[in-house]
């Protein structure tokens, strides 16, 4: 047998080749990267000791749908070590944002984070405003926090579905949806959108409060709290939920401040650190609200911070609705925006942590650079730490202890 | 010739399909006629000689055959009852509230490759599925439908039934090691930890009630509970009918015990690498084995097939329709008719808006639905065993109905967790069930 | 967790139950459809004026706008994005080049920025001094204009422009509304001739207008035989 290798590909082994023998084909299931080493870590994370092995959980695993690998060494059933692949959806954002200009860019900001997309667009449309020296009118911002606070709960109420889902319970992510789907039919007849809400524009919003989001908002918030509660008792007290999470996954303050944890996932761990009142932006320091601390920093105390979270956001939208000022709803700008050459960085606290938008413009009509900080990055990179030890069924409720989102991490 | 080519070509295809169908079933008929004439005597003799053999191959095909629409209507309830309390509204559009859509499930399955996966053990693969189908099978065998509709009642029925139970978990032993996959692998070793540990509690509750039985035979136990539900055994043996099912829970790898097929931790377990039919039986197999051990739980410490009172009127239905004579056929004709008018003439004179034709639809459905109660009635006073396997349906699928509904709302234990619970609670538990059990024996022994 | 073990799980039990017998939110979709929000931008919709027609002229403001590039007119090679608009290609094949290209970040060759011929503007200077440098009397201007120079050159244009204020989008309409001005010169006197004998009826209807006022104070279009 004459081997032709004209052709490409031939040098490798192929599985109608006789000569291949069964072992060698198989050897590609191994989750090790076909390159020799480049790092430390590296090397000693893919050399096996005695019973130890290998497992490839994701990209086509059901809990992490598509977009997250991780790679567990795991003894048995215990994790000994874990290192998430990422880059499943990487799309560049940053680098699409360089090549448009200001307002196209706030709509690449929408699907960092998709589920709480005004969070993305906020840090992002904060720093154009401070390139360009824009006051925002007083009405723009209480709407702005009104709808963010709004897409924080409906943030946090997929949070706790999928966190059960994780945990193997099929009912809570359904009763979640339906909780986030009012406050997103909500949104949508406020911005246009369910999803990727593309509302604030640089110097106000797209759009004044209507009839039709007023009317729901008011139905919304008169069976909010006690359809949120009445959900929660179905996990609060489980035994099973409560077992399996107490004591999970803990990280103490120290190393959650060394690892650049915010938002509730470092108030979980007692250090009471919130954008909103650390460098206060908006008219957050008009609003009267508390920082819930907790601080176990085990994945429970995660879960509870968020629900008492939910809660304050209800109070910051029922003090936003009081106190809504009238007014315009954009400030005055010319059509065609051209920043003098600086830098502007924008922060804000989002439903999972400081989100961020750093821009330096080069005095044209589009960003010379933009750099976009988000939480979830950080987050994922803390189950490294949290995990060994743990089961194999703990990493995904770990995980979803964290919150991370895909389109955040990867960018 | 061409009379009958034009002829031909006129019919219609139905009709071209009975022309050639009924000459080809009076020809079967005469023949099967002309076999049994001449050879029935000896077929039956021999039939009858060997009774026994014959109706336990009737019972194995009749309960295979079961399954099968049980699968389907456990799958169903999951798909419904699990929806209902997401607030979904659920299956709906195949057939009647969507009631065949688990029909259609089961079609899917057979239609679907059947793939085999490079790497596989070939054999063991294939067979694995059959071992986990049959193991719950066979259980059902010794299952009491009713006063005497139970497969084959014999003295060790409840050892049978532990022994066979758990060879399943041998079967997903099989699936795990062959698939050549880590997650199967994980799935199988989980699931036979699993069985293993709850094999013992699960055995040693029902331990004190065999005491109070005196036997193993499952018959025996369900006719010992005949008459008031308070003769049920649940009432005492408490203790032990809550670490059965639990232990019972675990057994079926129901939530919130179903470590072994944990799809947000390791995908399917056993089945990943299954498709097709052979999926198919892997989930066939865990709704039966939801029917089996709801039925178990039913038989042992629910009363069996037993009412939960005993019939306060006696009555002595004695029908002989073959002494009526011409009444009979004059009741088989005009019984219907009359009834449909009878059932017609209150809506037709109810209102003038209703058509006739609608009254008389309306009285068609009235008369059907009282004659088939009619007859249910006098089946279930006069035929012991249609009110015994009607019972018997409730109460088993009230406990199909709570395993459903524990799935749709609890999470799932840990695998650590799981075997805590199964030697440091269960098995310290049911044994302190058996110590009560008999030391309450021997204390009412002696008082008599 | 409770005093009581199990009790949690019983609460959660009754809880799935009672939520088992409640109304559902599921909305039938094939049969009911909700309505999308009046703001929903998430369809392109092509308007059209109340005689029926498109009011789309494809002049690709909305492709270049986008900032996804998610819309393209055309039927030819539309790379999977969304048409919205049918026509011949020779209508807008040309600006969809240009948009395309527009979008591409390479500069983008523009006919208005063709260097123009110099041309003497010395006589022009002495036809916008005559007319005392006032937009009012721009077509006398351009009539002038083309006397002198046989034709209209976009260096006098512009001039014109310069001096009297006027958009030169505003003097190029207008010169490019009568017939008889060109901005070319003309291939031969035959043709320019009959240019010239084309009247304008506009122009003919304002000097009669003109001569039956009597006040001839604003000088009209010169007469002509």
């Amino acid at each position: 047998m004459t081997a032709t290798t004209d052709r490409p590909g031939a040098g490798r082994p192929s599985t109608d080749d006789p000569r291949v023998t069964l072992d060698q084909e198989l050897g590609v299931f191994e989750p090790v990267p076909p390159y020799p080493p480049r790092t430390e870590r590296e090397a000693e994370f893919y050399t096996l000791r005695d019973g130890e092995m290998l497992l490839n959980m994701g990209p086509q695993h059901p809990s992490t749908h598509g977009v997250l690998r991780v790679v567990l060494k795991i003894d048995g059933e215990k994790v000994v070590d874990l290192d998430p692949v990422l880059g499943y959806l990487h799309r560049g954002v940053e680098k699409l944002c360089e090549n448009a200009d200001y307002h196209q860019a706030i709509c690449y900001l929408d699907p960092l984070e998709y589920v709480s997309s005004l969070f993305c667009e906020w840090p992002g449309v904060m720093a154009f405003e401070k390139l360009l020296d824009v006051r925002v009118p007083r009405r723009a911002e209480y709407i702005r926090v009104l709808s963010a606070e709004l897409n924080r709960v409906a943030s946090h109420a997929l949070f706790l579905g999928w966190m059960a889902l994780d945990l193997g319970g099929l009912t809570p992510i359904l009763w979640s949806f339906i909780e986030r789907d009012e406050i997103v039919d909500m949104l949508a007849s406020l911005t246009g959108q369910r999803m990727l809400f593309n509302y604030f524009r640089i110097g106000g919003v797209n759009g004044d409060l209507n009839h039709d989001f007023m009317s729901r908002l008011g139905d919304w918030m008169s069976h909010a709290t006690e359809q949120i509660e009445s959900g929660n008792t179905l996990l609060n007290e489980n035994e099973i939920f409560v077992r399996r999470m107490r004591g999970l996954g803990t990280i103490d303050s120290t190393t959650a401040l060394r690892m650049a944890f915010s938002g509730p996932n470092l108030r979980a761990t007692g250090v009471p650190f919130d954008v909103r009142r650390a460098h206060p932006y908006s008219i957050y320091p008009e609003l009267d609200f508390d920082i819930p601390t907790r601080s176990e920093g085990d994945c429970f105390a995660r879960y509870l911070l968020r629900m008492d979270e939910i809660k304050q956001s209800l109070r910051i939208i029922d003090q936003c609705l009081h106190q809504m000022p009238d007014g315009p709803i954009m400030a005055k700008l010319p059509r065609l925006l051209r920043p003098r050459p600086g830098r502007a960085y924008a922060g804000i606290e989002g439903p999972r942590g400081q989100y961020a938008a750093y821009v330096i413009s080069d005095g044209t009509d589009q960003p010379f650079r933009m750099r976009i900080h988000d939480p979830s990055f950080i987050h994922l990179q803390a189950v490294g730490l949290m995990m060994p030890g743990h089961l194999i069924a703990d990493t995904m409720a770990v995980m979803a202890s964290l919150d991370p989102i895909m389109g955040g991490v990867d960018k | 010739m061409t009379v009958i080519s034009r002829g031909w070509d006129r019919l219609t295809l139905p009709g071209k399909v009975l022309f050639l169908l009924i000459p080809l079933l009076i020809v079967a008929t005469v023949a099967l006629v002309a076999v049994i004439a001449l050879l029935g005597q000896p077929i039956l003799d021999t039939l009858a000689a060997n009774l026994p053999i014959v109706r336990f191959v009737l019972a194995v095909t009749i309960v295979l055959l079961m399954t099968i629409p049980t699968a389907f209507l456990i799958i169903y309830m999951e798909m419904k009852i699990i929806a209902l309390m997401n607030l979904r509204i659920g299956p709906d559009r195949v057939g009647p509230y969507g009631s065949l859509l688990s029909v259609v499930h089961g079609l899917k399955v057979l239609m679907k490759e059947d793939f085999t996966p490079t790497g596989v053990d070939p054999i063991v693969f294939t067979w694995a599925p059959v071992v986990v189908y049959l193991a719950s099978v066979m259980a059902l065998l010794v299952v009491p439908f009713s006063n005497g509709i139970v497969g084959q009642a014999f003295n060790l029925g409840l050892l049978y039934f532990f022994a066979i139970s758990g060879l399943s978990v041998v079967g997903l032993l099989m699936a795990g090691w062959s698939s050549y996959n880590k997650y199967s692998l994980l799935g199988g070793l989980r699931s036979a930890a699993q069985v293993v540990s709850y094999e013992i509690p699960l055995t040693l509750s029902v331990v004190g009630l065999i005491l109070l039985a005196g036997t193993m035979n499952i018959d025996t136990i369900v006719r010992n509970q005949a008459g008031w539900f308070t003769d049920w055994y649940v009432f005492q043996q408490p203790l032990g009918v809550l670490i059965f099912f639990i232990a019972a829970t675990a057994e079926a790898n129901r939530t919130p015990f179903d470590l072994t097929e944990a799809d947000s931790e390791i995908v399917a377990g056993f089945a990943t690498e299954y498709s097709g039919m052979r999926f198919g039986f892997f989930f066939f197999a865990e709704y039966v084995n939801v029917f089996i051990i709801s039925a178990l739980l039913v038989t042992l410490f629910f009363g069996g097939w037993n009412a939960p009172f005993p019939w306060p009127w006696p009555v002595e239905l004695t029908i002989d329709p073959g002494s009526w004579g011409i009444g009979l056929l004059l009741l088989i004709g005009l019984g219907p008719v009359v009834l449909t008018l009878l059932f017609a003439t209150p809506f037709w004179l109810a209102s003038s808006r209703i058509k006739t034709w609608q009254a008389l639809i309306v009285g068609f459905v009235l008369a059907n639905l009282f004659i088939v109660t009619l007859i249910g009635a006098w089946a279930y006073v006069g035929l012991d065993w249609v009110a015994g396997i009607l019972w018997f349906m409730v109460k088993t699928y009230g406990f199909v109905f709570t395993f459903v509904w524990m799935r749709g709302t609890l999470p799932r234990v840990r695998i650590d967790q799981l075997m805590d619970f199964a030697w440091k609670w269960l098995l310290p538990a049911s044994l302190l069930n058996l110590f009560i059990t008999a030391a309450a024996l021997v204390v009412v022994k002696g008082l008599r | 967790m409770s005093l009581i073990p199990g009790l949690g799980l019983a609460k959660g039990m009754a809880l799935t139950l009672r939520r088992f017998f409640e109304p559902k939110v599921t909305i039938m979709y094939p049969e009911v459809r909700i309505d999308v929000p009046p703001k929903f931008r998430g369809r392109l919709q092509l308007l059209y004026d109340e005689w029926g027609t498109i009011k789309c002229e494809t002049c690709f403001q909305c492709a270049q706008a986008c900032p996804i590039e998610c819309i393209d007119m055309g039927g030819i090679d539309t790379r999977g994005r969304y048409h919205v608009h049918w026509g011949a290609a020779e209508t807008y094949g040309e600006r969809r080049e240009e948009s395309a290209l527009r979008r591409s970040g390479r500069p983008v060759p523009d006919p208005a920025f063709r260097p123009f011929q110099a041309v003497d503007l010395g006589e022009l200077d002495r036809i916008l001094e005559e007319h005392d440098h006032d937009p009012a009397d721009m077509l006398q201007i351009l009539d002038e204009t083309q006397a002198a120079y046989g034709y209209l050159p976009v260096a006098a244009l512009k001039q014109i422009s310069h001096v009297t204020g006027t958009w030169y989008a505003m003097i190029y309409g207008t010169a490019s509304y009568y017939a008889h001005l060109r901005f070319e010169p003309a291939a031969s006197t035959e043709q320019a001739r009959a240019v010239d004998d084309h009247r304008p009826p506009e122009a003919t209807y304002l000097a009669a207008l003109d001569a039956a006022l009597g006040g001839n104070d604003r000088p009209g279009t010169p007469a002509r035989a």
